[in-house]
């Protein structure tokens, strides 16, 4: 497996702080940037100022750098929209299993 | 009766405020499973019950928001301040939910709020001792808030008042939220020399007054309503045990100490230390030298509430003192 595979692999486990849906599934992750053991990840956020940001990305940090060849992890957040419709087809399932969506 | 409508009952139509069943066809409803849908299938002791189950869960979600704002000017970046924020917001809309279920059952919420002396106000005198620095906020995420969430699964799990039980869906999981900002950040802050200190003197002091929370053990407890009518389904024994089950591991995973651990032989958690016990609100310590003290003693010293407890309920009454200001 390519290192940008197993790093979203990695990043579809992240979970978001509220809900038990993944980063990659709530269509929070918009780029994966690898440079040898140094890897960028894209992130946009479901508002401007939302609580978690902090939370997620130290969650990021930390499963990635549980990856053998990953010794740098830099988010960066990504200034554009989100909306309901970049949640995936099984994160929908999923937040109706826990009832809110 | 239609048993379809979707939240409570319609607060406007007079009637529907009475109680109109009686103890055996509300002991028949339980039986079978079937959740209360508002005052109008439930008995007056029921509403009565639920009621004072509702101001403590409001005031104690209401009271948590100028708590913790007064903790936030200590965060050690705009966007930990920015974390907290979000937190406070979650807090008042936990109490809106509380608030209007108590206005749906005929309690005219705006003078519970504005009119009420501070000392009437139910929340736990753990919000009564002030938070004073970013360690004592974030320890108040991860075990206060871990408490309102042992309170609030409970009632999700047990209650039989429909509207409070759907509405507790969304309650949760923001929770669960603060709870892991709370552990996120006590883990930081335990990892460096330079904050460790200070987070256990936190911990000291905020362990024990969360267990303390929980109230008198169940062999002093005289209300019973609250199990007898499905408010809730754990004692306050079992649900302090279910706290430390939590609480207690997850200190020892990052190397803090707490008073209390885990018996393997009777399955349950133990306190080491004398409880309940006396406090020194000034010092913010525990008085354990004295030995434990009685329940009685408690109860006197939450009568008399703690030094944040006028100012916190001020910050929230000056916003109707504003509001009636600008409209005149």
């Amino acid at each position: 497996m390519t290192t940008e595979a197993r790093v979203r692999a990695a990043l579809a486990e992240v979970l978001d702080p509220e809900y038990p849906v993944s980063l990659v599934d709530m269509g929070l992750v918009r780029g994966v940037e690898i440079q040898g053991s140094r890897v960028h990840v894209d992130v946009v956020y479901c508002s401007l100022g939302c609580p978690c940001i902090e939370l997620i990305e130290d969650d990021i940090r930390e499963r990635l750098l549980q990856l053998d060849d990953i010794e740098h992890v830099e988010v960066r957040e990504v200034f554009d929209h989100w909306t309901r419709r970049d949640i995936s087809a099984r994160g929908l399932k999923l937040l109706r299993a826990s009832g809110v969506a | 009766m239609d048993l379809r409508r979707p939240l409570g009952f319609d607060a406007d139509r007079p009637d529907s405020q009475t109680p109109r069943v009686d103890n055996a066809e509300l002991t028949e409803r339980l039986a079978q499973g079937k959740l209360v849908e508002g005052p109008e299938y439930a008995t007056e002791d029921y509403v009565k019950g639920l009621t004072r189950t509702l101001i403590v869960s409001g005031d104690t979600e209401l009271i948590s928001a100028p708590a913790y704002l007064k903790a936030a000017v200590h965060a050690p970046r705009l966007q930990s301040y920015v974390s907290v924020v979000g937190i406070i917001q979650d807090e008042l809309g936990h109490a809106h939910i509380a608030y209007r279920m108590l206005r749906d059952l005929g309690v005219d919420t705006d003078a519970l709020i504005y009119e009420r002396e501070p000392s009437d106000f139910r929340h736990p005198y753990a919000f009564d001792v002030p938070l004073e620095s970013w360690s004592e906020m974030v320890v108040a995420n991860g075990f206060y808030d871990r408490a309102g969430y042992v309170l609030l699964s409970d009632i999700f799990q047990h209650t039989s008042y429909g509207p409070w039980k759907r509405a507790l869906v969304k309650v949760d999981r923001e929770e669960t939220f603060h709870l892991r900002h709370g552990e996120r950040w006590m883990k930081t802050l335990s990892g460096d020399a330079a904050t460790r200190d200070a987070l256990q003197t936190a911990v000291d002091w905020m362990f024990l007054m969360t267990l303390e929370w929980f109230g008198l053990p169940d062999h002093l407890k005289r209300h019973r309503e609250q199990i007898d009518y499905g408010l809730k389904g754990m004692t306050n024994d079992e649900l302090r045990q279910e706290w430390m089950s939590t609480a207690v591991p997850f200190c020892e995973s990052i190397g803090i100490r707490v008073p209390a651990h885990h018996d393997a032989a009777e399955g349950t958690f133990v306190i080491d230390c004398p409880f309940p016990a006396q406090f020194d609100e000034q010092e913010k310590r525990w008085l354990l030298e004295e030995g434990e003290i009685t329940w009685d003693e408690v109860q006197e010293r939450w009568r008399q509430r703690g030094p944040a407890n006028e100012e916190l309920v001020e910050m929230i009454q000056r916003g109707r003192l504003q509001r009636t200001t600008l409209a005149a």
